[in-house]
């Protein structure tokens, strides 16, 4: 599977002619990204950053910078924004979600921006368990389930997390508010796995507000309902890739691997977190 | 709707066994909707082509509930159904 990714030269967002069909902006209502229908097929507009065309059959994405828009920020959009629903639109399965290798398996962290998934990823991966996706997971279908693909190589943090787990923060890019985490490569110290791994668990993060560890394992409906929610879904119109969705998420909901986590996000906890994860997830693998 | 009546599953509802559970999405307007362990039998049955009494007859025999109660109980349901574009009686 291809794409044919070219980047354009700088130019202003002209305004649209129609209504975008669809929107995402940030818990406090600011606009982050408008989706709309074009000649070509979408158009992805990122106010202030860049526009992103892709074509009908997704097979072709061009983008259109702003002057001001950096590299690493139009990296950004393109590895964790544009491309994931671009690949929803080729049949892919693609969540909001980190993943990390534990034991040979891929254990996936799946949740709304903010929740911590980043950073649950850079800490296992800093402590001998490598990450597969800082997000933009990408499940493919496998004899006995799913596999994990990995992604790009790197872990974007905002400098507090990168200052806890990883060691001093760096320069950030100023111009966009996603895009002013910090990347991380990975390397020697922040470890990354590049070969697929088959699915074994998923944690759904919850809002921070448990006062310690909490983990249960959610019921197959409630469980679809919420990998639903987390996908990655370009036009909600096209009938036959929302029929495959379907498909694609009551199989994974019958696999009976999605549990809702919740913990205190204190970064001293980091640690604690992180081992009672792993023993939750051998204690659990033993019980079944 | 009467009882001698049976249902058909329009081309743009897909529904899924997950878990005990029967998840439903409607492609026309994407949403979603679930139906608990008895409803996802009685779903079921209307799925194999059975009239509401034949559905009815099966349930009894599955369940402790008196015949008119159930009836009453299987009517709503499809009622229910009808109404979403879940189903179409007839």
């Amino acid at each position: 599977m291809t794409i044919d990714y070219s980047r354009r030269n700088a130019r202003a967002q002209a305004p649209m002619q129609t209504v975008p069909f669809r929107e995402w902006a940030f818990p406090d209502g600011a606009l982050w990204t408008q989706f709309y229908r074009s000649h070509e097929g979408y158009l992805l507009r990122f106010p202030g950053l860049a526009d992103f065309a892709v074509s009908a059959d997704a097979r072709t994405v061009s983008c259109h910078p702003m002057a001001d828009t950096t590299d690493d920020t139009l990296e950004h959009l393109y590895l964790n924004q544009v491309l994931p629903l671009v690949l929803s639109t080729l049949g892919r399965l693609v969540v909001h979600a980190s993943a990390v290798e534990i034991d040979g398996g891929a254990v996936a962290f799946v949740a709304e921006s903010g929740r911590g998934k980043s950073t649950l990823a850079a800490c296992f991966s800093t402590s001998g368990f490598r990450f597969l996706t800082d997000d933009g997971l990408v499940l493919d279908p496998a004899d006995a389930g799913f596999d994990v693909l990995p992604s790009h190589p790197s872990i974007r943090l905002w400098s507090d997390s990168q200052d806890s787990v990883v060691g001093a923060p760096t320069a950030v890019d100023p111009s966009g508010r996603d895009s002013s985490k910090a990347r991380v490569d990975a390397d020697t110290h922040v470890a990354f796995c590049a070969h697929a791994r088959p699915l074994r668990r998923a944690y759904f993060l919850g809002d921070g507000s448990a006062a310690s560890f909490t983990c249960e394992r959610m019921g197959a409906t409630e469980a679809l309902v919420a990998w639903v929610r987390h996908s990655f879904l370009l036009d909600l119109d096209e009938r036959p890739l929302l029929a495959r969705h379907f498909d694609q998420v009551a199989v994974l909901a019958n696999l009976s691997c999605a549990y809702r986590l919740d913990y205190p996000r204190r970064f001293e906890q980091l640690a604690r977190l992180r081992d009672a994860i792993v023993e939750h997830l051998r204690d659990e693998s033993v019980a079944a | 709707m009467t009882l001698q009546d049976r249902v058909h599953i329009p081309q743009e509802v897909l529904a899924r066994h997950v878990g005990e559970e029967t998840v439903m999405l409607h492609l026309a307007n994407g949403t979603y909707y679930c139906l608990d362990p008895v409803g996802a039998r009685v779903w079921q049955l209307l799925e194999q082509g059975k009239t509401l009494t034949e559905a009815c007859d099966v349930l009894r025999d599955e369940y402790d509930v008196p015949g008119d109660q159930l009836e009453r109980d299987v009517l709503d349901l499809v009622e229910s159904l009808s109404g979403h574009g879940l189903v179409v009686v007839g």
